[in-house]
């Protein structure tokens, strides 16, 4: 009886223990897969060594981790750009060295978050990092860095021009690169700054030139005459070129006060451009089609939107093949927000606007010098290169073409006007089409 | 102690611990933009810079906007939390604190319309001097607003200090407007600088205000 009672006990204890086993293996296996990270391979070990492997290769991997994420802070405290991050809250999280600099973030301590406004008032920084943070994209932001010093004694006014890049990253974070951008700035002002100098030093040599020929032309005969005639043609040539490229500098300058507003009628202004250039229309016989609205005025300077049209028309009927077609589309857009990545030199708050697509059947843009076309002196294709004035009849239509300024004056024109001009081919025309809007504002 | 630090000595955030701290970004938000207003509006003056007179009025209606906002989520705030101690000092003196940054905004916007009249005048030979004067208040605005960043309590003080700079300037140009003889032409350009260093001098006050509001709130003396 006693023996029974004893291998019932044990056969009860040994059960229990079994059961216990199982479950702690199963625990175990468990305990695994989460180090593993999905079902574990190599069964045929135990459990436990198994795991001790596991949590071995695991602080392998913690340590490699953690050498690769401080080189990557070593690499970023140094790094000749500045660098740094908000979470959620905008509470700066890191900043390096060079932001520290630019920024003025004098008060910043790692272990302790602070709001970046505490530390850095600017108010284009922190909308940034905001837009970046709602639309989930890399926003980039030039500014211009002002800081105002505390005390009379301590420091002057910090000013820096800055470009800010702003990336979206994981919880709600977001990382900024920021570039000094003083010497960019500096150097384009000093070459835009020769640039007009040297016209000017240039224009009043070539008058008097100008002058000399022209006077000589009356008293020479022969083929002295002719000569002198090419020597003043090309001269004036010359003079127009100089013209251009200061009118550009100083719309560049001051856009709003060289325009004179007045209200013009689209459609008759328009074809009124166009009658100017049928003689050289009707020679190729190209045809004017003209979709979009009628009876409908805006208000802009009259005579530098005519050079903008004469030099988009002219080039239009240029490049068109003989018989080809030229198509202006005219349509008025209205409360359509204006995006705040338009690159335009000032922001206006009119939502109306005109929208003028010139587009012809010639061959087009070549694709890669799209980008550049409105560069000033840029030439695309090299061989349209030299265009004298003896191969082209008229030489009041054709002197900005052969400069390369045409272009460039009427982007000029169009962002004083607070409107914006793209290029590209027309899809189906494989022509040149070209994108002008203009806001449609009330000038008093 | 500085002005997010309060919001977040607790081991745990609240709701309301949240708000506050979403609310005191609000209000250094609008300090920046105000801040930005009163440069364009220097800019106007002293560099003649007409361009700006366009950049300000949308600047305005944000900083109203904000002044409008702030105001109400502070009322909600005291009356759905009942803030008590520094808390409810914060609230209160956000409350005051948005006033006197809104009137800075409005005096800014106001003087580049000055500057917009002043423009075909001849430049006057006390101009320097207001300058000096634009350049204490913007100075005197950043301190309180830096103050308000650190929760410094003596800053009140020095910005106090400063701001007898500022009136004593006032009164050297304002005698030497008002005491001008024998003047030739249209009294506008004299008007008009009388009306700039006034709103100067009006600037720097509520500037004061707000570095004392700051005092107030840290040392809940007045």
């Amino acid at each position: 009886m006693d023996f029974l009672i004893l291998i019932v006990g044990l056969g009860i204890g040994l059960g229990i223990s079994l059961v216990f086993h199982y479950r702690q293996r199963q625990q175990l296996t468990k305990i695994l897969e989460i180090a593993a990270n999905g079902p574990a391979e190599n069964a045929s070990f135990s459990v436990v060594s198994r795991l001790r492997r596991e949590i071995a290769r695991s602080r392998t991997i913690q340590t490699e981790l953690e050498l690769e994420s401080e080189v990557l802070q070593q690499a970023l405290a140094i790094a000749p750009i500045g660098y740094l991050r908000v979470d959620a809250e905008n509470q700066l999280m890191t900043c390096n060295p060079v932001a520290r600099q630019l920024l003025c973030i004098d008060r910043w301590h790692p272990n302790r978050l602070r709001l970046l406004l505490e530390l850095v008032r600017s108010y284009e920084l922190d909308r940034t990092i905001e837009k970046a943070r709602q639309s989930q994209q890399v926003q980039i932001e030039d500014w211009i860095f002002e800081t105002t010093p505390l005390a009379p004694i301590s420091g002057n006014h910090h000013t820096l021009p800055l470009r800010a890049t702003c990336i979206p990253l994981p919880q709600a974070q977001v990382g900024v690169f920021l570039e000094d951008r003083s010497a960019i700035t500096e150097l384009t002002q000093a070459r835009d700054r020769a640039f007009s100098d040297i016209m000017h030093e240039l224009r009043t040599p070539l008058t008097s030139i100008s002058l000399v020929a022209e006077m000589l032309q009356s008293r020479l005969s022969g083929q002295e005459k002719s000569w002198v005639e090419r020597l003043s043609q090309e001269t004036n040539r010359l003079i127009d070129l100089i013209q251009n490229c200061l009118e550009i500098s100083r719309l560049q300058k001051n856009p709003k006060q060289y325009l004179k507003y007045e209200e013009i009628d689209i459609k008759s202004f328009l074809l009124g451009i166009w009658q100017t250039l049928e003689p050289l229309a009707k020679q190729k016989e190209i045809q004017l089609n003209y979709v979009g609205v009628d009876d409908f005025s805006f208000w802009g300077d009259n005579s530098r939107l005519s050079q903008v049209f004469l030099n988009i028309f002219d080039n239009s009927i240029k490049y068109s093949p003989v018989q080809g077609e030229i198509r202006i589309e005219v349509q008025h857009q209205e409360n359509r927000p204006l995006s705040d990545t338009d690159p335009l030199p000032w922001q206006t708050s009119e939502n109306s606007w005109i929208i003028i697509d010139v587009i012809d059947s010639g061959c087009g843009f070549c694709v890669e010098d799209l980008p550049h076309v409105f560069e000033r002196l840029y030439r695309g294709d090299p061989s349209r290169t030299r265009q004298t004035l003896t191969e082209n009849p008229d030489p009041g239509f054709s002197n900005h073409n052969s400069s390369g300024l045409g272009l460039a004056i009427a982007q000029q024109i169009i962002y004083a006007h607070g409107g914006t001009i793209s290029a590209q081919n027309h899809p189906t025309t494989q022509g040149a089409w070209l994108n002008i809007r203009l806001p449609n504002i009330i000038y008093s | 102690m500085t002005l997010s630090s309060t919001t977040n000595s607790y081991a745990e955030t609240t709701h309301f611990q949240r708000s506050l701290k979403r609310l005191s970004q609000e209000v250094l938000r609008m300090g920046a933009l105000v801040e930005r207003s009163f440069r364009l509006s220097h800019q106007a003056l002293f560099a003649r810079d007409l361009e700006v007179a366009q950049q300000i009025k949308p600047l305005d209606k944000q900083i109203d906007r904000y002044y409008r906002q702030i105001e109400r989520d502070c009322a909600t705030l005291m009356t759905l939390q009942r803030p008590v101690a520094q808390d409810l000092r914060l609230l209160s003196a956000f409350m005051h604190l948005v006033r006197d940054l809104e009137r800075i905004g409005d005096y800014a916007e106001d003087l580049t319309e000055l500057a917009v009249k002043l423009f075909p005048y001849p430049p006057h030979s006390c101009l320097g001097e207001i300058e000096a004067m634009s350049n204490q208040a913007q100075m005197m605005l950043a301190s309180s607003l830096v103050a308000l960043a650190e929760l410094d309590a003596k800053a009140g003080q020095t910005v106090k200090v400063m701001d007898d700079t500022v009136d004593l300037a006032y009164d050297r140009v304002y005698n030497t407007l008002a005491l001008t003889r024998d003047f030739q032409g249209v009294v506008e350009p004299i008007l008009l600088l009388g009306l700039t260093i006034r709103h100067l001098e009006r600037m720097a006050d509520h500037a004061t205000n707000i570095g004392q509001r700051v005092s107030y709130i840290v040392t809940g003396q007045r």
